[in-house]
């Protein structure tokens, strides 16, 4: 079964449509590019699917449900927000986390807190921006999680930090399950990506593998995004 | 996952509440000390600066009062409505959970810094007219014999016991009713892409008319049955009896009033929840 399915999803807010008619289906096991660019409709998509807004028209399914208490128990999400409170430590979080999602995995957390040299009893606000982007992905990375919705995850951390965020994502998620990274650096998410998925204004482009665009178009995905989305 | 997020949430409101509960704890020991000095006459500045710690208890009185206010509009804001919603309504949990675990929490502190300051207030007054805890304990009536006297005007005890229930019940239905009048607006007001806050004050002012205007109305068809039920009392139970309906009346009210509020609150939360 799909662990993402849209079947004819729309959502508007007053006059803007901000997607049209969406039909898609993600299978397990896969790590997909869902790129755009800015105001194409990703975040509202990934919003779509955690239950923050809902659709306009049509529906989309977590693994077979419609957002709410159960899919929510299965989705690990990362939003391109701060949105941790800020007078709490990374030690707090742990404890917050622990308590609400059965499949949090405390000892994983902890280690990759220890390799990054990030201090436990460090709370949110005394951290740099670049510390708080890793808490919030260490803690969305140490669930065992069915479907994995990261928004913008590499948007405002430097080089060698990206490069660990990716390698964090590749080798901690879970086999089964599948990963959604919403972003417009292509170039440096490409290397993980199974698949991927072009929206432009609120309407679903195209879904291929990054196979079918080598092979056939004979370009990188980078490449072809350009293309596709030249101005 | 009601308790847990209870848990959480004390442990958010605690770091604030608590100290302000130690302060009014210092204050009062510090203003009862400044009562005693102002009254030895140990200089002007002495004094004033007595009289200075003695207006900062009062203050920390109003300031505890209004923070637990502020308290739970605010944690309903933050952890709702602003960027920490992306956390909070991505839990495995309920809208119910989420507004029940505010309320509960809310309520808790409202109760709590309410007996807070009456029990200073009644302390201090003790304190200061030199009368003994024991004294007035011994002088209040025994249960026996309220329960006697009640009984010689027709009183249950079953009615008195009722009657403290009802009151309890009216207080805290009064504090969860406040919580959801912020928390509809609020709400409300969030569902919307742009001017948030203005809207949100809008709907609060919105409500308060509507309710107003609603429980007048009630009032007025009411107000024959009350004036009966009034010029019907000739003895002290049917006082007691007449007061009785009211608490039911007002309760019944607010009940209402209250559930139309949740309503809105978690509809608004669940269908047109939009964080920027």
């Amino acid at each position: 079964m799909a662990i993402l399915e849209c079947i004819g999803l729309s959502k508007r807010f007053g006059k803007v449509q901000a997607l049209e008619e969406i039909n898609l289906k993600v299978e397990p096991g896969r790590v997909i590019g869902l790129l755009g660019p800015n105001g194409s409709g990703k975040t509202t998509l990934i919003k779509l699917a955690n239950g923050l807004l809902t659709p306009s028209q049509g529906e989309i399914l977590i693994d077979g449900m419609a957002p709410g208490r159960e899919s929510k128990a299965i989705v690990s999400y990362l939003s391109d927000k701060e949105y941790l409170p800020d007078w709490m430590s990374a030690r707090q979080l742990m404890d917050f986390f622990e308590d609400f999602y059965e499949d949090f995995d405390r000892a994983r957390a902890e280690e990759m807190l220890r390799h990054l040299g990030i201090d436990e009893t460090m709370r949110i606000k005394q951290m740099s921006k670049g510390t708080r982007e890793k808490v919030q992905l260490i803690l969305v990375m140490s669930r065992q999680a069915k479907l994995y919705l990261l928004d913008e995850p590499i948007g405002g951390v430097d080089p060698a930090t990206r490069d660990y965020i990716l390698d964090t994502i590749i080798r901690n998620y879970n086999p089964s399950a599948a990963v959604i990274i919403s972003t417009h650096l292509i170039a440096d998410v490409e290397q993980v990506l199974d698949e991927v998925i072009f929206i432009q204004n609120g309407h679903l482009l195209l879904q291929t593998t990054v196979d079918e665009i080598r092979e056939e178009q004979g370009k990188s995905v980078d490449q072809y995004f350009r293309e596709v989305f030249k101005c | 996952m009601l308790g847990k997020l209870l848990k959480h949430e004390f442990r958010a409101t605690g770091r604030t509440m608590l100290p302000v509960f130690a302060a009014v704890v210092v204050l009062t020991v510090l203003a009862n000390f400044s009562i005693r000095m102002i009254e030895n006459d140990m200089g002007t500045m002495l004094n004033i600066l007595f009289g200075l710690v003695i207006a900062a208890f009062f203050i920390c009185i109003l300031a505890a009062t209004i923070m637990t206010i502020v308290m739970m509009v605010k944690r309903f804001y933050t952890n709702y409505l602003k960027d920490e919603g992306y956390l909070m309504h991505t839990l495995p949990v309920s809208v119910h959970e989420l507004v029940w675990s505010k309320m509960i929490v809310s309520v808790v502190w409202f109760l709590a810094t309410f007996l807070l300051i009456w029990l200073v207030i009644i302390l201090t007054v003790l304190f200061q007219t030199g009368t003994n805890l024991a004294e007035i304990f011994a002088q209040l009536p025994s249960w026996e014999e309220i329960r006697a006297a009640m009984a010689e005007i027709g009183v249950r005890e079953s009615e008195l016991w009722l009657m403290l229930l009802e009151s309890l019940l009216l207080t805290i239905v009064g504090g969860l009713f406040t919580c959801l009048h912020f928390y509809a607006a609020m709400s409300l007001g969030h569902m919307f892409s742009k001017d948030k806050i203005l809207l949100s004050v809008v709907f609060f002012v919105g409500i308060s008319f509507v309710l107003s205007l609603a429980s007048t109305g009630y009032n007025v068809m009411r107000v024959q049955n009350f004036e009966n039920l009034l010029n019907a009392v000739d003895s002290a139970r049917d006082g007691l009896r007449f007061v009785r309906t009211m608490l039911h009346e007002g309760l019944i009210v607010e009940l209402v009033e209250s559930a139309a509020l949740y309503v809105a609150t978690t509809l608004s939360l669940k269908k047109g929840l939009n964080l920027a």
